[in-house]
């Protein structure tokens, strides 16, 4: 293998790859990238067996070949090289890699000792816009669970009902559900959350449409040059649109910079019980109040102004009312719930493409 | 069945004939799921594994399947979850409760730590507990949160499959009545006893049964090495009073192996802490040690005097009669039925330790299963023989000199002339240790205590027999010596 490549293309691409291998495996050359020449491009892959990660990039190719080097050194070793060319040739499993100023030998293992990449032979496949499917991603994946106990909850669920495409995901203590987008396929797939994270980091800022095709074990994601390969979670996902509550007693609209100013200073005094608060809507008074206590502290009252109808109060979660407020894209917010037990619903004021639910509190 | 020891054969060729982390990746939880004369299925967990199987290793999984007397034409691959998955997607499919709920209060009523962190976090993340279930999906009352506090608690272990005998009866009573009002009685229970002889079993049952009862109670099992790296975890990251939270929360806390704690002074500390909560709350203590508190060294008094505190009680070696009720309880399980000569002979060739017990029946098993043939005396004495670990290296002259040790008389007195009582009972021991464990003919043993009839040898043999029955001072005695003589 012998070829030229530009420093910024290979750093981007060992960017895109390397956190996928990780040197903590039982078998040493996951921690390893394969690189590899295929027609006249060069292509980057990692994988731990869950995931794989394959970034290809223009390169000027004299001899075609690949080999597997440590990933962490690689990356952090082209990172720091200026801009310019690199030349980068192989010598038995050794990676000569050269630019004017440096020169350097990486020991390799031959790349036939890679894991064969899962190939997507047969299945459905359909495009999405990468802004949407970005938006909708960081909207929602924080909500799967990561306790590995429950297997189905560490996913998202993707999938199409009444011909809208809905991605949801949930730790049982909150859900979160964004509709994005009209799709008339039969979709329904277990992401890993932890797969997801990574597609969040590849979408960048890109604009093209992600293209994605499936079959019932794996799913590919292409976006441009990079594909992410992910196995699906086997199980059976909750029927969670059951638990989404359609109407509610009590309701207040409100500004979100508002609600999120008097969280976050009430969740100061909540430190102590597990980030408590306590909000309660006065229709009379037009206000919603959010109230916590700290035994050893003090207490904390804080009051915005908003329009309600219905009377009630709830305690809730700080933390997780913080973190649903911050990925909430409008001015104003709705926040409505049923009596002390029952769920508490967040959304946008100006769309119902996103719900955010979350469990009360034992007042 | 005989797929499974197939490829279980097969796998143990493989594992020889490609380096670890390669079997470990590839092969570890593959499953042969059918074959015939056509082709050979092989389950795979997971889409990425089934790529470089299919194209690196088939010529090896060929060729080993071929030495193993079968000769596909060929192999499939296909992706199928471990059976253990399995039967947990039913039971999700069953009891998937969606957003679990919590509504039992706590019965900590004092204790104002709302923290309540999922288990393999090690309380590192405090979860809110959710208020009681309207959103728990349809049909589903009950709550999966009870998961995190089943930590630790394996299913397996219960009362129904714990063999009683007189060893154990006392502990088995304790325990069942503790499951029955958890805190109320005999708190904290401190169990100690030798090396496999079913202290983890019965302090998991408790466990389960009180789970069983209440599923929503919070049951915390932890070695006391968890507990110690959980606490270790915690100080590196800052995060003490999440695991202090976590802890003294519980309705049941058993630890396991609590002697581990021996020379930890900070974790001595922690922990008299959290006994100190839960006690106070009246919340279930459950501790096993394989010394009574009493004897473990470097342990601070203030934690000895509360281990003593409630119920101490000593798990002794399970007589003959339990050890053949164990066996026959255990090959049961695995759905065989031995004979009584079968049972006898595996009871009386391991007799210090269940743990060892069951491991020469499932060796017996195995090896029955993968010839075919029915477990016979004959077959069991060659098994269990070739793998009896007598050590050969054992003389009579170590047994008089453990034993001896044992009572702290001088080797001398025991082979000289002396007869004052505390030289004659270990005397007689030693002869009974010679008889039972070198099976040495009478006037031999004799001889090597400095006798000259047999019959004072045939007399001190039976009467150490006899005693051992009736005295449970003299057992624990005899399987102390048989311990260290072992070890």
């Amino acid at each position: 293998m012998k070829l030229q490549v530009t420093q910024e293309n290979l750093n981007r691409a060992l960017g895109s790859v390397a956190r996928v291998a990780n040197t903590r495996n039982t078998l040493p050359i996951l921690a390893n990238v394969l690189i590899k020449t295929s027609n006249n491009r060069l292509s980057l892959s990692a994988t731990n067996l869950d995931i794989a990660i394959t970034h290809y990039i223009g390169a000027k190719v004299s001899d075609e070949g690949s080999i597997t080097v440590p990933a962490r050194l690689m990356q952090d070793f082209i990172n720091s090289l200026p801009d310019g060319v690199i030349n980068l040739q192989l010598d038995d499993s050794k990676l000569k890699i050269k630019t004017d100023q440096y020169q350097s030998t990486v020991n390799g293992i031959a790349a036939d000792d890679f894991p064969v990449m899962p190939a997507i032979t047969t299945g459905e496949s359909w495009t999405v816009s990468a802004s949407t499917l970005k938006k909708g991603l960081q909207q929602v994946v924080f909500a799967a669970s990561n306790d590995e106990t429950r297997p189905v909850l560490t996913a998202v669920l993707l999938h199409t009902s009444g011909g809208e495409l809905r991605m949801a995901a949930t730790d049982s203590y909150r859900l979160a559900e964004k509709n994005i987008g009209k799709n008339n396929n039969d979709i329904h797939l277990l992401i890993p959350a932890s797969a997801m994270h990574d597609l969040l980091r590849i979408l960048g800022d890109g604009t093209d449409d992600v293209h994605i095709t499936h079959d019932d074990q794996q799913v590919l994601f292409q976006v441009g040059d990079v594909e992410l390969v992910t196995r699906l979670v086997d199980g059976k996902y909750p029927d969670y649109q059951k638990l989404i509550p359609t109407s509610f007693s009590t309701e207040a609209t409100l500004k979100r910079a508002d609600l999120v100013n008097v969280t976050k200073v009430s969740s100061l005094f909540a430190r102590e019980s597990a980030g408590s608060v306590t909000i309660e809507l006065s229709e009379e008074n037009q206000t919603l109040s959010i109230r916590s206590v700290a035994s050893q502290l003090g207490e904390n009252t804080a009051e915005a102004t908003a329009k309600v109808s219905g009377e009630g109060s709830i305690t809730l979660n700080s933390k997780y009312l913080l973190d649903a407020l911050s990925v909430l894209s409008s001015d104003e917010v709705i926040f409505s719930f049923n009596g002390k037990l029952e769920a508490t619903l967040l959304r946008e004021a100006d769309n119902k493409d996103y719900n955010h639910i979350i469990m009360p509190l034992k007042g | 069945m005989q797929k499974d020891s197939l490829w279980q054969a097969v796998l143990g060729e493989i594992e020889l004939s490609v380096s670890r982390g390669n079997y470990v990746t590839y092969f570890k939880n593959t499953r042969l799921l059918k074959y015939d004369a056509a082709t050979a299925t092989i389950g795979v967990p997971n889409v990425f594994l089934r790529g470089t199987l299919e194209r690196k290793y088939a010529g090896l999984i060929r060729e080993t399947l071929l030495k193993n007397g079968i000769a596909p034409t060929s192999l499939e691959f296909t992706v199928s979850s471990a059976p253990k998955s399995n039967r947990d997607k039913e039971e999700e499919a069953d009891e998937v409760v969606f957003i679990p709920s919590v509504s039992a209060a706590p019965q900590t009523a004092g204790a104002p730590a709302p923290n309540q962190a999922s288990p393999n976090q090690g309380g590192m993340t405090g979860m809110p507990r959710p208020a009681s279930g309207p959103m728990s999906a349809p049909g589903s009352g009950m709550g999966g949160l009870s998961h995190s506090y089943r930590q630790g608690i394996n299913e397996r272990y219960t009362f129904d499959n714990f063999i009683v005998g007189s060893g154990n009866e006392l502990a088995f009573a304790a325990c069942q009545s503790i499951a029955q009002q958890p805190g109320r009685k005999y708190n904290p229970l401190f169990l100690y006893g030798g090396v496999g002889i079913g202290k983890t079993h019965l302090i998991q049952a408790v466990g389960n049964a009180v789970l069983a009862q209440n599923p929503r109670a919070r049951v915390l099992y932890v070695t006391t090495e968890q507990f110690v790296q959980e606490f270790v975890d915690a100080l590196r990251f800052r995060k003490t009073a999440d695991f202090a939270a976590h802890y003294r929360t519980a309705d049941v806390l058993i630890v396991d192996d609590v002697q581990f704690i021996a020379g930890k002074e900070k974790m001595q500390e922690e922990f008299f802490h959290t006994f100190n909560a839960l006690h106070q709350a009246n919340c279930q203590i459950i501790l096993s040690s394989d010394k009574p508190p009493k004897e473990i060294p470097t342990l601070e008094d203030r934690l000895r005097s509360r281990f003593a505190w409630g119920m101490s009680i000593d798990m002794q070696i399970p007589d003959f009669e339990t050890r053949c009720a164990i066996v026959q309880t255990k090959a049961q399980t695995h759905n065989v039925v031995l004979n009584n000569e079968v049972v006898e002979y595996l009871a009386n060739s391991v007799t210090t330790n269940i743990r060892e017990l069951e491991g020469a029946l499932n060796q017996l098993l195995a090896f029955c299963e993968m010839r075919g043939l029915e477990p016979s005396l004959s077959i069991v004495s060659s098994v269990i023989s070739a793998a009896k670990t007598r050590p050969k290296h054992l003389s009579a002259k170590q047994i008089i000199e453990r034993t001896a040790r044992h009572f702290q008389v001088p080797i001398e007195d025991m082979l000289g002339p002396k007869r004052d009582k505390d030289i004659v009972v270990p005397r007689q021991i030693a002869m009974y240790m010679l008889r039972s464990e070198l099976h040495l003919s009478f006037p031999k043993i004799a001889r090597e205590l400095g006798r000259k009839d047999h019959t004072t040898a045939i007399h001190s043999v039976e009467k150490i027999e006899k005693e051992s029955k009736l005295d449970a001072d003299l057992r624990s005695t005899l399987s102390e010596i048989k311990e260290r003589l072992y070890a």
